[in-house]
């Protein structure tokens, strides 16, 4: 349904006085309140929703639009700075980017995140407008027993964020697992492992466990070894990466934007899981997989790509089938709701105009945000040279007040410290974190599916056989298990080796 | 005491309106003299913030001050619903209270009920559909309890959660009925809507609303809506006594508002004027049928005796499913 015609009107629409300065105001801000941990996207998006009412809808529209799309790409600047996820999407983004900032390179990790971002962002937007009728038939094609294949097929290839003990990696994945299980059980309803504490009912609040994990976690580290570490060195100049660096990065850029629509196209799954996703395929993929986690430019845009990579994806289902991809998108069902407009098959029908409004917007966001990221990388890689003793007090009190802001709970903040404390300890214990997070937002996914799937064959697993996509996802997570568990091996073979010649 | 001017003239003022109107408490005629606070239990950008937010989009108009609405979401409604109950009983801190309220107590969550409130009005209750796709060789809701008895586990039923009115209205049909259907619960309605649209499941059991795009493009099709009466958005779609099921217990969801239990009167009729005049403007009933949401307006007492009704319906449902857990 896809009207060339319809998207130059859009543009022009956009492109005009009236709906412009909105676009720009509002990549603004969404960069800002990414870059703030705790506050994410869809809480901008959330707080914005009553301002749009004074405005016409394309407006205030392609202004959520603007926050959405720059929201995502903005976590990924607190990731590298301070290591920090600004919005939960950019927290595989910190793995690479942070080591990246402490060595001196804040600023071309920036550059790189911005480019990268934008490349995954466009290329979503243009798979958005030119497919989303054809790739709603995808969407609908998948149901629970897809799901539980590919949350299996992402525990398997998180396995490989593991550093160099798989065991304590599977450790981290099950007190994920067991975390994620908290809450009311998805299938029977029943309360489940609360402790009495109905505010627990929901479960643990996933932003405010990942708030505590990386960034309050990392604050006691830096904390503890305030007077020993190394002053950060001053940051490059050069903020826009050299064209042959990026297209160096090509296969990268695939496998990302591959990842990230069909992630964002999965409703419910969102930038957080094709981000870690595509980090850790990247990563199994590399010639050298021993330099990611210590400040690779290809981790940063593996995950910056793969994050704004699905942007448009998750926009996909909310518009097509009126099932937000995530989080940020089901806010934005909300705010087309409130404009009286219904997302859903009859909006391509009676408002295509508006539709191709929207596919414009989109692919300006992205537009947008690259050049005020470009623009601000200067600026902003220069907070990695506060002085320690500000810089952490500040990073815990933005962590709190970020944890608190969530959903003005302040069981949150408890969570974020109990947490902050628990990531503390496996850091100095040598048990790595991001299986952890990753197993919290892909175990109930997992769980619920699964036990979905087997009510949907009446009890019995030979409903996979029936189910194509579902198994051929499944042996992929076998081969990926297998090849994990060989490199793994061979690893630890070699630095026992490398050990007994300097011996 | 020191009686500053402006206090004077806001004396004089409610002397005045005193004078005209005939109420006699100093308080109530006072009241609101700032902005009220409406909490929504759930996060920004759902169909219940939706409603909240444009209900009390022109509140200045009708009440002369504004509504600011904070959403307090988390614990499946429990913390934004616990914080009006515990609130101030001073009538600037409202509740947009929902369906859940009525099954915290029932199924063990907290003890939390409409009993800790002053129900103000009750803004609108929600049928539920039972659908198939568009497809389906199904076309009657007879055609459904047929094959479901001569086939009993078999068909499979996605609903938009276990122990939510869907879920419980189909569990006491089928107990009415004699049935045996195997229930898909899925995370909200349009995940349970997309795995039906997708073919993967045969029945999908959802708030009626949740199924209007679909409706209107003819990809899934109405059997039957569990209902007392037609419903507007949905007019050639019979009911479910009409399609020949009488159901001895109706469960409908509902939205409304409240005031934290011990609200003083005076109040509690300004409030419910206020709010009578917000759900007859117009921005407010276009958005309600854009979204297909039947409009009710029990207040008050008629409220209260309404989700008495609900609480006892619900107990039977809940019992039949197994998430009977009273506290």
């Amino acid at each position: 349904m896809f009207d060339p015609q319809l998207l130059f009107a859009g543009f022009a629409t956009i492109a005009s006085l009236k709906v412009f300065p909105f676009l720009v105001l509002g990549t603004v801000m969404g960069i800002v309140v990414g870059a703030i941990p705790g506050l994410t996207a869809t809480m901008a998006i959330a707080l914005l929703i009553p301002f749009t009412f004074a405005m016409d809808p394309i407006s205030g529209i392609v202004m959520l639009l603007a926050i959405y799309a720059g929201g995502i790409y903005g976590g990924g600047v607190a990731s590298i700075l301070i290591r920090t996820p600004g919005t939960p999407a950019a927290a595989a983004t910190l793995l690479d980017g942070y080591p990246m900032a402490q060595k001196g390179e804040a600023g071309r990790a920036i550059g790189i995140a911005t480019i990268s971002s934008g490349i995954g962002g466009l290329f979503s937007a243009c798979a958005l407008t030119l497919f989303a009728p054809l790739l709603a038939t995808v969407a609908l094609s998948f149901s629970a027993p897809e799901y539980f294949s590919l949350a299996v097929f992402g525990l398997v290839v998180t396995m490989s964020l593991s550093g160099n003990s798989l065991l304590r990696g599977f450790f981290s994945v099950l007190c994920g697992l067991t975390i994620g299980m908290i809450g009311i059980d998805p299938i029977g309803g029943f309360q489940r492992m609360n402790f009495g504490f109905s505010e627990l009912s929901g479960g643990f609040n996933f932003v405010a466990v990942m708030i505590g994990l990386f960034s309050l976690s990392e604050a006691f580290r830096q904390m503890e070894q305030m007077d020993t570490m190394p002053p950060v060195p001053p940051a490059i100049r050069n903020v826009l990466p050299r064209f042959k660096e990026i297209a160096g990065m090509w296969t990268v850029y695939v496998r990302a934007c591959v990842y990230g629509l069909i992630i964002g196209i999965a409703p419910g799954v969102g930038a957080e899981t094709s981000s870690f996703l595509t980090y850790a395929e990247v990563k199994r993929a590399s010639k050298d997989p021993s330099q990611f986690g210590k400040g690779a430019p290809e981790g940063v845009a593996a995950a910056q790509a793969a994050e704004n990579g699905s942007t448009g994806g998750d926009l996909l289902p909310m518009l097509t089938l009126g099932v937000p991809g995530d989080a940020a998108t089901a806010v934005l069902m909300g705010a087309l709701t409130i404009h009286n407009l219904q997302p859903g098959p009859m909006l391509f029908q009676e408002r295509p105009d508006l539709v191709h409004q929207i596919f414009a917007g989109m692919i300006s966001a992205n537009l947008m945000f690259m050049i005020v990221g470009l623009l601000g990388a200067r600026l902003l890689a220069k907070v990695v040279q506060i002085d320690r003793r500000i810089l952490v007090p500040l990073v815990c009190l933005l962590s709190l007040i970020g944890a608190y802001a969530i959903d003005n709970n302040p069981m949150d903040v408890w969570v974020t410290l109990f947490f902050g404390v628990a990531g503390w300890l496996m850091y100095r214990n040598g048990f790595p974190v991001s299986p952890l997070v990753l197993a919290v937002i892909l175990g109930g996914m997992m769980e619920s599916n699964l036990r979905r799937t087997l009510v949907m064959g009446l009890g019995s697993p030979a409903i996979m056989l029936h189910r194509p996509i579902a198994l051929l996802i499944l042996v992929l997570a076998a081969l990926s298990l297998y090849a994990v568990i060989r490199r793994n091996s061979n690893e630890a073979r070699k630095r026992k080796a490398e050990e007994a010649v300097t011996e | 005491m020191h009686i500053t001017r402006r206090s004077f003239v806001s004396t004089a003022a409610a002397s005045a309106g005193l004078i005209t109107t005939g109420i006699s408490p100093l308080r109530a005629a006072a009241y609101p003299e700032r902005d009220i606070t409406l909490i929504v239990p759930w996060a920004a950008g759902g169909g219940t913030d939706a409603l909240g937010r444009t209900l009390t989009k022109n509140a200045k108009q009708y009440i002369g001050v504004g509504v600011t609405v904070v959403n307090r979401p988390g614990g499946t409604g429990v913390a934004g619903m616990k914080a009006v109950a515990t609130a101030k009983p001073d009538g600037y801190t409202l509740g947009l209270i929902t369906f859940h309220l009525s099954s915290y107590r029932l199924s063990g969550l907290s003890e939390l009920s409409y009993r800790d409130f002053e129900p103000v009005m009750l803004l609108n209750r929600s049928p539920t559909g039972f659908l198939v796709k568009a497809d389906s060789p199904f076309k009657t809701m007879k055609d459904l309890v047929d094959y479901s008895k001569a086939n009993p586990q078999v068909v499979t039923v996605a609903t938009s959660g276990a122990g939510a009115v869907p879920h419980l209205s189909t569990a006491l049909l089928a107990k009415q009925l004699g049935l045996k259907v195997t229930f898909v619960p899925f995370d909200g309605g349009a995940p349970a809507r997309t795995a039906v649209l997708g073919g993967h499941v045969t029945m999908l059991v959802v708030n009626s609303e949740e199924a209007l795009q679909f409706y209107k493009s003819k990809q899934l099709r109405f059997l039957a809506l569990n209902s007392d009466e037609r419903h507007s958005s949905f007019p050639d779609v019979p009911t479910i006594a009409e399609a020949g099921y009488p159901l001895q217990t109706l469960l409908l969801d509902w939205r409304g508002i409240a005031a934290p239990k011990g609200t003083p009167k005076e109040i509690l009729d300004v409030l419910t004027v206020g709010f009578r005049k917000m759900a007859q403007d117009p921005e407010y009933i276009r958005l309600m049928d854009e979204m297909a949401l039947p409009r009710a307006n029990a207040e008050r007492d008629k409220f209260r005796e309404f989700l008495d009704n609900i609480e006892k319906a619900l107990e039977p449902g809940l019992a039949e499913v197994g998430l009977l857990k009273k506290i």
